[in-house]
């Protein structure tokens, strides 16, 4: 206990722990928990009764269609973007570049998005629909998204690219020694993928896992397009439908719970592997496909392409050209881009200055005070959007009003969600910065601010950038917490997405969906190019 | 690093958007917080504009979200009006004293059942629960009650929307205070057991589904059924006015409606608004656009709708769709209706 509240004891009583980035640290986390206060504030008021009438009512469902999905979801997006990272990173083949690309480009379709495409193909006058009646010439068992199953087939789809993306970073890093040498003991290619190759990437994937299910535990959009109660989804009912925020509080105190220990025992797990993600410095050359291994990588390939993004696309575009023609797109569309953007720069700044400091004193402390930080500081993924938004509105008016009104508590509110996001890939980018490299800088007489400056930002910009574009996509998709926090008449392109849509003006929902795929590639860009030139400190 | 150059794109749409913020808040404009569909309502606001010269930001969203949000920002809202498409959501902003009481005056065109006692919030037009049913199929020709609906020969055959929407609730309502709890839980069960798990999240949908023949009936406003006649004439579907008869409770309404913010510093401004929306122009354009009945009195609905009067309608005042809501959710909670 003594070492986990060292950075408040070290901030109360200078003489003795006092570090200035401490102080700064535990500072960014105090605010980042505001929300988790005023939920276990409000989740307090709840007497026993109505904990127990909650816990008999609609715990049990709850829980097991938010694990169940957590689940199926982690099995979809391990399927789909392990596989693809690794044929793409163990394979030279033609194309391999523009794979990479169509493995990422699924992150600029938000959930809701996708539920909404996919809910539209699947009528019976929808492309899929369609092609459904041709093969089977039964419109009644056309498939419908309304269950766990569809859910799980929307989330897989907008998420799978976390976990290619760590993926394919580990597998390109570590070389093939270990392989060659089971090989050579008589390993057949599955045996040498099963022992060799998934252990090794066992912690890339279980971060990328992390992230997925975050994303699931906390998604509002799909869930409410689809109906299907998750904790989230049940959550926003209590609160917009019956008023009654202590049940949401009480409610989003167990999906607090279920987060964190998640996020824990992920940590534990990849700790303990720690040794398997060690370095090697060899690297070999990636191996030609043979024309057959060609075609069933693009098959696989162009699969999963087809899926996440080549029918959203075609959808998108078809119906934008619609409302092209029909006239309906109008220098509105350009104010709310421009919206969307604005908010997301913002936030994406502020959130990556904001999480120096916490993954900076833990990397410098690596203690159970700076572990602590940094966990609390996932807090604001574990809340769901429309309980942060809540949390921020009674906080601000209560303590701060005169920063109501305005984007200021719509950007607090993002930058608390999207925190963790940056503090979790600066906290990686910050792991390979050894204590020994500062001291070079120290002793080659530069000061605690010129060290910064030349030795310690160079070092992690590439993992800054990183953070910087993550928070800023998800902050340009963002939903639940900007329907409730933007200022009046600031509408943002998934506000709008999602007026057209539940509409169904589908001719102006298609262009906004649209925009916000364009309007993430340039950051994409940046990343793809960050990525490269600096390797190491994406993992 | 080259790509940054790449970020210089995103400008114009940011300029728009500095741009058009500013102008928004250089001048003053009334803010209604809007749940109903934009484009019902923003024609009638252009309208208004035009006559009076005063600016309107709408702010959409979900009518119970932006409740809540009008009650945590108490004297801080931007609102100066709460526009919303169920009567329980209005009254249970009234009921949290968010709303200013109206002159009677103002409101006095509007029929006294059809705004609330105290007229903190007016309706501007009224929707009817109907079941659309499929002329073609066995239910076509029959004097039907909306708790047929429990009857398990339409099991596979029922299409009625999630329990979460608010005109579903409403209807609830209505039943419970017109037959008592005990037998709408019977019912709730019975089309519990008829719809299988299959819902639709879309009213429209399930007009499309009886018009198809996958389902034989469905609960719906009265209006999508008018909307999907427009776009296919010759769909197989018709609408029953249920409950009619000596001894029927009649048909549940609802109205979409709107009351002023307590904390509104343009009072005058936003009583012009309502005198617009209530008067005969602005009731032809608010309720016909969406076939609606128009709350005014002596104006008629549509030709294609059945007059109002013509048929029963069931005697539950507004006010009680707020202060039952959450009974009613409750008992829908019971039951496990999905």
């Amino acid at each position: 206990m003594a070492v986990i509240t060292s950075p408040l004891i070290g901030y109360l009583n200078p003489g003795k722990h006092f570090t200035s980035l401490g102080g700064l640290a535990t500072l960014v986390v105090t605010l980042a928990i505001i929300p988790l206060l005023f939920v276990i504030y409000n989740s307090l008021q709840l007497s026993p009764t109505q904990w127990l009438g909650l816990w008999s009512s609609r715990l049990p469902e709850l829980l097991q269609n938010t694990l169940s999905l957590a689940v199926l979801v982690s099995i979809g997006s391990v399927t789909l973007g392990v596989s693809s990272a690794w044929w793409i990173s163990r394979r030279e083949f033609p194309g391999r570049k523009l794979a990479v690309w169509l493995m990422i480009l699924p992150l600029t379709i938000p959930t809701y998005v996708f539920a909404h495409i996919y809910t539209s193909l699947l009528e019976e006058d929808g492309w899929l629909g369609k092609l459904w009646i041709m093969l089977t010439g039964n419109a009644d068992s056309i498939p419908d998204l309304y269950n766990i199953w569809g859910v799980t087939l929307v989330l897989s789809l907008a998420g799978f690219s976390y976990v290619f993306l760590l993926a394919r970073t580990s597998l390109s890093q570590s070389t093939r020694t270990l392989e060659e040498a089971a090989r050579i003991q008589g390993a057949s290619p599955i045996e040498v993928f099963w022992r060799v190759n998934l252990p090794l990437l066992r912690p890339a994937i279980a971060a990328g896992l992390a992230v997925v299910v975050l994303h699931v535990l906390s998604d509002f959009g799909a869930v409410s397009m689809l109906q299907f109660q998750t904790f989230t989804l049940s959550i926003y009912l209590q609160m917009s439908g019956r008023f009654d925020y202590q049940a949401a509080a009480g409610l989003s105190m167990v999906l607090v719970m279920l987060s964190l220990t998640f996020l824990v025992l992920e940590r534990f797990f990849r700790k303990r592997q720690q040794y398997y993600s060690a370095r090697q410095s060899r690297q070999q050359p990636v191996r030609k496909a043979t024309p057959f291994e060609t075609a069933m990588i693009w098959l696989w390939l162009g699969f999963i392409t087809l899926l996440a993004f080549g029918l959203p696309i075609a959808w998108m575009l078809s119906w934008s050209w619609e409302a092209w023609t029909q006239g309906l797109i109008n220098s509105d569309f350009w104010t709310y881009t421009g919206n969307s953007l604005l908010v997301a720069c913002i936030a994406a700044s502020i959130a990556v200055l904001a999480a120096l400091p916490v993954a900076f004193y833990n990397a410098r402390r690596r203690s159970l005070g700076s572990q602590t930080l940094l966990q609390l500081s996932s807090v604001g993924f574990v809340l769901p959007g429309p309980v942060i938004a809540l949390g921020i509105i009674s906080v601000l008016l209560a303590q701060l009003p005169f920063l109501y009104g305005g984007l200021a508590a719509l950007v607090i509110a993002v930058v608390i969600r999207f925190l963790p996001l940056a503090v979790q890939s600066q906290d990686a980018a910050m792991a390979q910065l050894t204590p020994s490299v500062e001291e070079v800088g120290r002793s080659l007489g530069a000061g605690p601010l010129e060290n910064l400056w030349r030795v310690v930002l160079p070092m992690v910009r590439g993992g800054m950038a990183t953070a910087w574009v993550l928070v800023f996509i998800d902050t340009l998709k963002e939903l639940p917490a900007t329907l409730i926090l933007r200022p009046t008449g600031f509408d943002t392109l998934p506000v709008r997405i999602w007026i057209e849509a539940s509409e169904e003006m589908l001719e102006l929902a298609a262009p906004a969906a649209l925009m916000l795929v364009i309007g993430t590639l340039p950051v994409l860009w940046i990343m793809m190019g960050s990525k490269t030139s600096n390797n190491s400190s994406a993992t | 690093m080259k790509a940054y150059k790449y970020l210089l794109i995103y400008l114009i749409p940011l300029l728009f958007s500095i741009i058009q913020t500013t102008a928004s808040f250089a001048s003053e404009s009334l803010v209604i917080y809007s749940g109903r569909s934009d484009k019902f309502v923003k024609p009638v606001i252009a309208e208004f504009t035009r006559q009076t010269g005063i600016k309107v930001i709408l702010h959409t969203g979900k009518s119970t979200a932006l409740l809540n949000k009008l009650k945590v920002e108490g004297s801080r809202t931007d609102a100066d009006l709460f526009l919303s498409n169920d009567a329980g959501t209005l009254q249970r902003g009234s009921d949290w004293g968010l709303f200013q009481t109206m002159n009677e005056t103002l409101v006095a065109p509007v029929k006294a059942t059809l705004r609330a006692p105290d007229n903190t919030w007016v309706g501007l037009s009224a929707r009817a629960r109907v079941l659309v049913v499929n002329t073609n199929g066995p239910w076509a020709n029959k004097n039907l009650s909306v708790f047929d609906l429990a009857d398990p020969s339409l099991k596979g055959k029922l299409g009625i929307t999630n329990s979460t929407n608010g005109s579903y609730i409403a209807g609830v309502t209505v039943y419970m205070e017109s037959v008592g709890k005990k037998k709408t839980l019977q019912w709730l069960k019975g089309m519990k057991a008829n719809v299988d798990g299959h819902v639709f999240n879309k009213h429209s949908k399930i007009v499309k589904a009886v018009a198809k023949g996958k389902k034989q009936v469905g609960l719906v406003n009265h209006y999508y059924i008018y909307r999907h006649l427009a776009k296919h004439p010759d769909a197989p579907i018709k609408i029953v006015l249920p409950d009619q008869g000596k001894n029927g409770m009649g048909v549940a309404w609802n109205v979409a409606g709107i009351a002023i913010s307590k904390h509104t510093k343009q009072s005058s401004a936003a009583e012009k608004l309502v005198a617009f929306l209530i008067s005969e122009k602005g009731q032809k354009q608010f309720a016909e656009v969406n076939r609606e009945y128009p709350t005014r009195e002596g104006i008629a609905a549509h030709a294609d709708v059945p007059p109002a009067g013509s048929y029963k309608v069931a005697y539950v005042p507004m006010v009680e769709l707020g202060e039952h809501r959450n009974e009613t959710i409750d008992l829908i909670e019971q039951v496990g209706m999905p």
